[in-house]
């Protein structure tokens, strides 16, 4: 209604002038007769009030249409009246949607092709990886050794790759299941002892005699513990230092900590830990951090329901803590 | 002795696979023709298949089917897709097992083991895993270490340090091979329990009279010198 109030505003300005204007003219050529001019005034005020008031019903909805913030990109929904300017702006509405519509559905689908080429290519160079693995598994010399710490390396950024493209199709991936924390853990330090072993660290597990159990995915899971275990051993500098792992019930609630004693997180940087692609000074200090870890460790543990949290001291140690 | 089929497109992995089962006595069949790998597997007539998921014809899941419809042999696959999706795909489709890529000798030496005895029983043929160095043979499966006319008993990674040893006589074996050797997910092992194990295994050789062969390379490792008369 303001709308058009506001859109009729010229002519209400031009009418009035124009009846100011008619009855001047009559009133200057002596046709004087005050209550004549104001019948007709009167009468024409009723006329355009009609006029008005007609034109208003017949585009309320194109009005109230204009009125009205787009919440979606679909078709403008509601019905229109058949009168010209509403099924102007509808059907202008609707070439825009489709128009936006087919333009997104290219990018989606380029997304989607996108990200089904890179995973099928992280999967075909575990191929090639094998291969150089079992090659190395038949030496023992220093140079075999630094490749396969490279050769490591590779595995875990593949890893990352894929699961970075796959946590925006993060549900059809999903496979939830009751799983023992202790066990998981056993299995998680025990693939990844090369990593202990090559940095002289040993881990230690604290686990609650009857066993932890939590409701979540192993995959998902297991990468987040991983990401975490690869930080611990990554920022602990000293050789036989120990990285800890937990698991127990806390209220009711199954608690897992991986905790470090390493160069710890200044406090400045605390708060961005699980922004993408933050490093803050450790990252700068140690090489191959790519700031991705922890940012996707917070977005599964978000999307699995997990609550993560971090601690650290700078130079004492930094404790990660998930509760399920 | 088995019949093993390897199906993986990858040449040089199929044929390190083969190599190293090769190795255990077992006699090993490649594809040649990726249009007719269920006939070539079934000419072949094996007691297992090792099947990869990705192939350039067909895939792995297919074949599985194919070979399925007309033999029972065991069949281990090998995926780079380590989901628990792919997995159940891969028994649905007629598999035993399943191994995610990239994996170790150990592993496929393992299940290939495990698989051949559950479905032929036999405990010792074939995949025996002995090693022999100047008449001093290991058993891995047994737990045994024999000289001549005498055998003792090894614990298990008392076996696992000395298979590591045989394996390359005379040359270093670095204390982080045998470390992640014989880590265990129960049992952490550092470097003091290293000391510890290797000392039992000199204890062991001395129970078949030798002395002195296992020397220690200070801050690198282990090297074991045949010291020891051959018999014959």
């Amino acid at each position: 209604m303001r709308l058009f109030l506001k859109d009729q505003l010229p002519l209400f300005v031009l009418y009035i002038a124009q009846l100011v204007l008619i009855t001047l003219i009559y009133w200057l050529d002596g046709y004087r007769k005050p209550a004549i001019s104001l019948y007709a005034v009167l009468l024409s005020t009723a006329a355009l009030g009609l006029y008005l008031g007609y034109r208003y019903a017949a585009n309320r909805t194109f009005y109230r249409r204009l009125e009205q913030p787009l919440t979606t990109l679909s078709a403008s929904p509601g019905s229109f009246q058949p009168s010209p300017l509403p099924e102007a702006l509808h059907r202008l509405l609707q070439e825009q949607a489709r128009l936006y519509q087919a333009d997104l559905l290219g990018y989606r689908s380029q997304i989607e092709a996108h990200i089904q080429f890179i995973n099928q290519w992280a999967h075909q160079m575990k191929t090639p990886l094998s291969v150089i693995h079992l090659l190395l598994q038949e030496r023992d010399d220093p140079q075999s050794s630094a490749i396969g710490d490279e050769l490591d390396k590779l595995r875990k950024g593949l890893d990352m790759v894929l699961y970075t493209a796959r946590l925006d199709s993060f549900e059809q991936d999903l496979h939830v299941e009751s799983l023992e924390l202790g066990a998981l853990i056993r299995r998680i330090v025990s693939d990844q002892r090369r990593l202990f072993i090559r940095n002289r660290l040993s881990p230690r597990l604290e686990l609650e005699a009857a066993g932890v159990t939590v409701v979540s995915d192993e995959k998902w899971l297991v990468f987040v513990i991983t990401q975490l275990l690869t930080n611990a051993v990554r920022y602990t500098i000293a050789d036989n230092a120990v990285i800890s792992f937990r698991a127990r019930t806390e209220a009711g609630r199954a608690v897992l900590e991986v905790e470090d004693a390493g160069v710890g997180i200044p406090d400045a940087d605390l708060p961005r830990v699980f922004d993408p692609y933050f490093t803050g000074t450790n990252g700068r200090a140690f090489a191959e951090s790519t700031g991705m870890g922890l940012y996707l460790a917070r977005q599964i543990c978000d999307k699995l329901g997990h609550q993560i949290e971090i601690a650290s001291v700078q130079g004492e140690g930094t404790r990660v803590r998930i509760t399920f | 002795m088995y019949n093993i089929f390897i199906v993986e497109d990858d040449p040089q992995l199929a044929a390190l696979l083969g190599e190293h089962l090769g190795r255990f006595g077992h006699r090993i069949g490649r594809v040649r023709d990726w249009e007719h790998v269920g006939e070539e597997c079934l000419a072949f007539d094996p007691h297992l298949v090792l099947m990869d998921v990705n192939l350039p014809r067909y895939d792995g899941y297919y074949w599985c089917r194919q070979i399925r419809r007309s033999s029972t042999c065991p069949i281990l696959f090998l995926s780079a897709r380590e989901g628990k999706m792919d997995q159940v795909m891969a028994l649905e489709n007629g598999a035993d097992d399943y191994i995610t890529k990239p994996f170790d000798y150990e592993l496929v030496t393992a299940k290939v083991g495990s698989l051949l005895r559950r479905a032929y029983g036999s405990y010792a043929s074939g995949s025996d895993r002995t090693t022999t160095v100047a008449g001093l043979t290991l058993d891995c499966e047994r737990l045994q270490l024999s000289l001549r006319d005498r055998r003792i008993e090894l614990s298990h990674t008392e076996s696992q340090i000395l298979d590591e040893l045989l394996r390359r006589p005379e040359q270093l074996v670095s204390r982080d091979r045998l470390l992640e050797r014989i880590w265990d997910e129960h049992a952490f092992v550092d470097d003091n329990t290293l000391n510890v194990y290797v000392n039992r295994v000199r204890k062991k050789l001395a129970q078949l009279e030798i002395d002195g062969a296992i020397q220690t390379v200070r801050g690198a490792g282990y090297r074991l010198l045949p010291v020891w008369e051959p018999p014959g």
